[in-house]
């Protein structure tokens, strides 16, 4: 796990006030939402602000994409470094 | 004044403009018409006083669905969602299911992408029951709620003549149509006005902005959910010339998230209380100073009851007249502030539940014996559960942990459940907290929740009489009172279990006034961290004391007199 997976997995915990979990529990490929950790539509907003305010990351527009982005710890790791390479 | 198209006779009278913005940019009449003709041949085994479910994300899609039905003098019903158990719950009340369904739900011809013709359009009695919706009972069964054209159309003419202007927005939208406030507000009511409206939701401010960008003017309809989670960050300079008004519903709205996005947008923001019953009621828009109060819609009456509820009288309500389940305090001008409600119907992120609802079927697991569900705000507002657990549950919890256990309940109650309101707090103890009056409290409930796990022990049970009180606690490693007492060899700080016996003193048996001094203490025992302890507590009132004692299947751990004074 790298660095940037454990920092995102603890924004998760801390932004979304979860329970009973430590970031080593939050698989790097599992879904985030529905299955796997089980998050919601209301998540999704938070997790949406978090990266905002931690990595100053702009979300596309497109909504099908940002679910895309948000599928796992690895496709928002890939968000946060496609985002800074520019 | 522009008057409204009637609902019951929209596809006569609507005029030859577009209807909605789809994702391939606006749709015209012709083509619509054609896809509710589409619809109406493809439903030839709906018959005249059937009830059929619709369900689908597009707008469009389900209004044309919804047309048809009603051409074919069928009642539609709108689910809040197309889980299976909201199917299956549904599939003993309706004739047939039309829209997002699995294949063999679905009950209609196979669609053709030919023009169709376009049968003779009838008007609609409107004494007709056109929606039946569904909400939360207070006795957990999800009760339906019909509304007839008289009744839907009275909502949207009181809207009208308090907000008649704007017809030119295109309503853009964080809400669903199968609520009924989406369906008022993002559906029927633009509807009739001709007024546009996007036919797919927006989930994120970045789509919110990015759409508003494409319109002259736009109109958001929203929730507290979407509102209190806006992002401040865009440049809203750019839209906001273009926005006229934001509505908001589902639940109150914070007022500094009112005045935020009313500065955000430059527009008004519109907040509507009302229910499912009922439909819109009242209205208030956040002034600069102090919280406003709500106003009834034009044509609504309110009278205060002796309960100091609401009894509403408007053409819109069923049966013309109901008693809200709101508290409330009335000002003589007729305004008034919510107070809570007084039934066990929660919202959760602008979601009602029942509260009943959900123990119900908790209950109905193998892995639960006994369930009480409470609200909880912190971060956000969400459903806490309380259960005692069967043989079978505690063997789960013992050799999967509590984490899996939870997973486990949670994927069963998602079959009845949205996601939102789902509990994401769970607590398993071995007895439910019973007063001397042999009731569970929610104060009670509450407190097994407050336990901040790195400063106050975990409480697997507990009992309180009138001045005494025992709880079995867990004494987790996490502690913060266990770094650096004694490093290397940790052990629970004698000042923390005398904190703790004062803390639980004050919260079960109203010990009050301020901790003086310590008598007859004695430390027999350490505690170590991860053991199970039992805190027996006793109030001497008459004397301001309280005496407690820690003890174990090791034997007496500590004990003493707190003395208040």
């Amino acid at each position: 796990m790298s660095n940037l997976h454990l920092d995102v997995k603890q924004m998760i915990i801390e932004a979304l006030d979860l329970e009973d979990i430590e970031a080593d529990d939050i698989s790097d490929s599992d879904p985030l939402f529905v299955d796997g950790l089980g998050l919601d539509s209301i998540d999704a907003l938070e997790i949406g602000l978090a990266l905002q305010k931690r990595y100053g990351i702009k979300l596309k527009a497109d909504s099908d994409e940002t679910r895309q982005h948000f599928a796992s710890v690895n496709a928002l790791v890939a968000l946060i470094q496609s985002q800074a390479e520019k | 004044m522009k008057g409204l198209i009637p609902l019951c006779d929209w596809l006569n009278q609507a005029p030859a403009h577009p209807v909605a913005i789809s994702h391939d940019g606006p749709v015209g009449h012709d083509a619509f018409t054609q896809q509710v003709a589409r619809c109406y041949w493809q439903l030839s085994s709906a018959k005249p006083g059937q009830r059929w479910a619709v369900y689908h994300a597009d707008t469009l899609v389900f209004l044309a669905w919804v047309l048809a039905l009603w051409q074919r003098g069928c009642t539609v019903c709108v689910p809040g969602d197309n889980r299976p158990g909201t199917n299956q719950r549904l599939s003993t009340r309706v004739s047939g299911f039309v829209g997002d369904y699995p294949v063999e739900l679905s009950s209609v011809d196979h669609a053709s992408n030919e023009i169709v013709s376009i049968p003779e359009w009838r008007a609609l009695d409107t004494g007709f029951p056109a929606l039946e919706i569904y909400t939360s009972g207070s006795t957990g069964e999800p009760k339906p709620v019909q509304k007839t054209f008289t009744q839907l159309q009275s909502e949207l003419e009181a809207l009208e003549a308090l907000w008649p202007d704007h017809h030119d927005a295109v309503i853009v939208t964080t809400v669903t149509h199968q609520h009924l406030y989406g369906l008022t507000f993002r559906l029927f009511w633009p509807l009739c006005r001709g007024q546009l409206f996007e036919s797919s939701q927006c989930q994120f401010s970045e789509e919110i902005f990015q759409r508003a960008h494409q319109y002259a003017h736009f109109s958001l309809v929203s929730t507290p959910s979407h509102l209190s989670r806006f992002n401040p960050v865009l440049d809203w300079d750019e839209v906001e010339p273009r926005c006229v008004a934001v509505v908001s519903s589902a639940a109150p709205l914070m007022r500094e998230d009112s005045l935020a996005v009313a500065a955000l947008l430059h527009a008004p923001v519109r907040e509507i209380y009302g229910s499912s019953e009922t439909g819109a009621l009242a209205w208030r828009i956040q002034g600069d100073r102090e919280e406003s109060p709500w106003q009834l819609l034009p044509g609504v009456q309110g009278e205060l009851t002796a309960d100091a509820t609401l009894k509403i009288s408007a053409p819109q309500v069923t049966d013309g007249c109901q008693t809200l389940s709101d508290r409330v305090v009335m000002a003589t001008d007729g305004r008034f502030r919510l107070l809570g409600r007084t039934d066990r119907i929660a919202k959760i992120e602008g979601k009602r539940v029942s509260l009943v609802e959900i123990e119900q079927q908790a209950e109905q697991l193998p892995l639960i014996k006994l369930a009480r569900s409470l609200v909880l705000s912190g971060r956000r507002t969400e459903v806490g559960l309380v259960a005692e657990l069967t043989d079978e549950g505690n063997r789960t919890l013992q050799s999967d942990g509590k984490r899996a256990l939870v997973q486990q309940l949670k994927a069963a109650l998602s079959r009845c459940f949205e996601p939102v309101v789902l509990p994401r707090r769970w607590r398993f103890v071995s007895h439910m907290p019973y007063n001397a009056q042999g009731k569970i409290t929610v104060e009670s409930l509450k407190t097994l929740f407050q336990a901040d796990s790195t400063k106050w022990p975990s409480i697997l049970s507990q009992t309180a009489e009138a001045a005494s009180a025992e709880l079995m606690l867990h004494v987790p490693a996490s502690l913060i009172y266990f770094d650096g007492h004694f490093a290397g060899n940790p052990i629970l700080p004698g000042i923390t279990q005398v904190h703790w016996a004062a803390h639980y003193g004050r919260e079960l048996l109203g010990v009050d006034g301020v901790f003086c001094r310590l008598e007859a203490a004695k430390f027999q025992q350490v505690i170590f961290p991860e053991s199970q302890v039992r805190l027996e507590l006793e109030y001497q009132a008459e004397k301001n004391k309280l005496v407690f004692r820690y003890v174990s299947d090791k034997g007496g751990h500590s004990s003493g007199r707190i003395c208040f004074s």
